[in-house]
């Protein structure tokens, strides 16, 4: 039979019962569709996290109290335990394998400028945190040592917050209220766009020596720095030294149980976030596998009942001369068609979500664009025949291997 | 013409069959010794369940005898492969059943086509035509893009005949053609089996009907797996355009 002659005939078994068809391809088009769109997702978090730490660069790093990290660790050690001294942020800042240092203190409190109001993250830092956090200004200036030294009632505001308070209007010498004290607006920031999932342009930068006049904290709650040079000599250098300030002797394995700060850099958290993308594309291929093979089930299953309907037709087609291995083709290439089918309509649905999703979170998490992978669909489209085949020919042997006279006799 | 080394087309020696359901032996065919020669219209006849249609079955290589010699053309059966046995179905016998076989949902055209779909030599650019010839044979070319629930019993089994006639095979197997028939509809089936014997097609046709079997030309009598005469038809029926017309 010619190979034309076949496709006709297969065709024609998956169109007749067009209804049919559809539902024994479901399994199919959602695995599929799992597949494309998962795999799309996967690539589009990549840009999220890579876009994450862009602006910082993987070499910042930050130090926080306590000893909570994901690992564990000391469960006395609470994150809100105060362990990091603003000497320690004076002494780290003397080692030269880091810059930057500037130690952090939060100040809680809502932003107000006339009947406007915000919620903010307050930072109180040294100018330093600038160079750190690689931000700049895109009106006035940032504060600098004289506004430390007096500790000034000054503010730089991020981009979002500047738009929040004060829609159109210029933000410069305008003064706003934190926590019923007034500041100054002297700086508005770049906007950065989101870091580790929270919106930078939400800050407002405060002088180091202010936060402390005003929250009377004799801890720092992080301290922040940029590493020169290889980050793993680095972060083992900020340990030790921390250690010894601290009088912490470390297990004999060299692990982080004891400590009573967290070290983590840009590039720890990548590998991070990696990783669970990394997983969750792995889960996901996973359910699309699995959703694949029940697809194949059922394809498998009507491609029986296919047969066992047809019992006559296979009879007649032997009794006009068809070989064995026509009717194999016919019912295999039925079984490919239907799981191509299926994969091309999930193919299609995958795409068409991820591009809905795309457009949505696109608008809340910055970097996230839609990305068609034609590996992604190529590998899912092979994948679906592949079923196609390993699915279908069980079925389509049963078919080929029916003796003429008793298919046709068959009721 | 007889020459010493004259081959029939289709020879049996002792040919027995059985059937075999698990370990239990249904023995239907004895010692059949049987000679057809090319162009003959035989009729196979006998009581239902006497055998013939096993017989004719495996004529048709559509079964196979379990004792004894088949031979076609003076090949034995029993050496032939399956791809041959297929390629000897697609090109040189067809059938037409008492059941019809159209296949269901399907046009008058696409049922007569089928056999082409399979035969090995004939160009797919000789299809139509040949399709539309067959089909004009019987009689049925304005009905050709029905499909075959739409038609009438006599009308399926002519695009029977239609598709058995559209290879131009040597034999022809027709297996009471007539018995879902009312009697007008068989005479124009019997008329287009004489039709087809007149343009040199062997027919084989299997009845329990002694008015059937007397188309033919040729009447073996088979009783209990067993051939029991082997006679020339002397009142020889002719149907013709309805009218069963008596030489
Ligand atoms: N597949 C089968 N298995 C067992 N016995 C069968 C089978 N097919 C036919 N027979 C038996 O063989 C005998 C001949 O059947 P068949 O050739 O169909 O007779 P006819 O066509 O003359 O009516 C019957 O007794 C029938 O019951
Ligand atoms: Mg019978």
């Amino acid at each position: 039979m010619l190979m034309r002659d076949l496709l006709q005939t297969a065709s024609k078994g998956v169109t007749v019962n067009r209804g049919r068809s559809l539902l024994t391809m479901l399994g199919i088009i959602i695995g599929v569709g799992a597949v494309v769109l998962m795999t799309s997702v996967g690539r589009s978090m990549e840009g999220v996290i890579l876009g994450q730490i862009s602006v910082l660069g993987p070499d910042t790093v930050a130090v926080f109290p306590g000893n909570q990290g994901p690992e564990g660790g000391n469960s006395a050690l609470r994150p809100d335990f105060d362990s990091l001294t603003f000497a320690d942020a004076d002494t780290l800042a003397q080692l030269d394998t880091v810059t930057d240092v500037a130690p952090v203190v939060f100040v809680s409190g809502n932003a107000r400028y006339g009947t406007e109001e915000s919620d903010p993250r307050i930072v109180g830092s040294l100018p330093g945190y600038y160079e750190n956090q690689t931000v700049e200004a895109a009106l006035g200036r940032l504060h600098d040592e004289s506004d430390e030294r007096t500790a000034r009632s000054v503010v730089v505001i991020g981009s979002d917050i500047a738009e929040d308070l004060f829609l159109n209007q210029s933000p410069l010498d305008k003064r706003i209220e934190i926590a019923n004290k007034k500041y100054t607006v002297i700086g508005v920031l770049k906007p950065v766009g989101t870091q580790f999932f929270q919106n930078a342009d939400e800050r407002i930068i405060i002088p180091f020596s202010t936060a402390i006049a005003v929250t009377h904290r004799t801890y720092a709650d992080m301290i922040v720095l940029k590493a020169q040079g290889d980050l793993d000599l680095v972060l083992a250098d900020v340990t030790s030294l921390l250690r010894q300030r601290h009088g912490i002797i470390p297990p004999m394995d060299g692990g982080t149980e004891n400590d009573d700060f967290l070290i983590r850099s840009a590039a720890q958290a990548q590998e991070i976030l990696g990783t669970v993308s990394l997983g969750l594309t792995l889960f996901i291929t996973m359910i699309a596998g699995i959703s694949l093979i029940v697809g194949g089930i059922g394809i498998m299953n009507i491609m029986l009942v296919s047969v066992t309907e047809r019992t006559r037709e296979i009879g007649l087609r032997k009794a006009v001369g068809a070989r064995r291995r026509d009717i194999l083709l016919q019912f295999l290439i039925e079984s490919v068609f239907l799981t191509f089918i299926g994969g091309v309509i999930g193919v299609g649905i995958g795409l068409g979500l991820d591009y809905v999703l795309a457009t949505a979170v696109g608008k809340y998490l910055d970097n996230y664009t839609f990305e068609v992978s034609i590996g992604a669909i190529v590998l899912a489209l092979a994948m679906a025949a592949a079923t196609g085949i390993a699915f279908g020919i069980y079925p389509a042997r049963k078919a080929a291997d029916l003796n003429p006279i008793e298919a046709l006799q068959y009721e | 013409m007889s020459t010493p080394k004259h081959i029939p087309l289709i020879e049996t020696k002792k040919l027995c069959k059985s059937y075999f359901n698990d370990d239990l032996e249904t023995p239907v065919l004895f010692d059949i010794d049987l000679v057809i020669e090319r162009g003959e219209f035989v009729a196979i006849m006998g009581p239902s369940g006497s055998g013939k249609s096993t017989l004719m079955h495996i004529l048709g290589f559509l079964d196979h005898h379990t004792k004894g010699q088949f031979l076609f053309q003076g090949e034995p059966a029993t050496k032939m492969d399956e791809d041959t046995l297929a390629k000897i179905r697609a090109t040189r016998v067809s059938f037409v059943f008492q059941a019809f076989n159209l296949l269901p949902r399907t046009t008058v055209f696409q049922n007569v086509l089928l056999p082409l779909l399979y035969h090995p030599t004939i160009p797919a650019a000789e299809r139509e035509g040949r399709v539309q010839r067959a089909i004009e044979a019987v009689g049925l070319s304005e009905r050709s893009t029905y499909l075959s629930n739409q038609l009438s019993g006599g009308q399926k089994q002519r695009v029977a005949i239609a598709r058995a006639l559209v290879t131009q095979p040597e034999v022809i197997f027709a297996d009471e053609p007539t018995g879902n028939l009312d009697s007008a509809s068989g005479t124009h089936v019997m008329a287009a089996l004489q039709a087809l014997h007149r343009a040199g097609h062997t027919i084989i046709l299997v009845t329990h009907e002694q008015s059937t079997a007397e188309h033919a030309e040729r009447i073996l009598k088979i009783y209990d797996g067993k051939i029991t005469d082997d006679l020339r038809s002397f009142k020889r029926r002719h149907a013709k355009d309805g009218i069963t017309i008596e030489k």
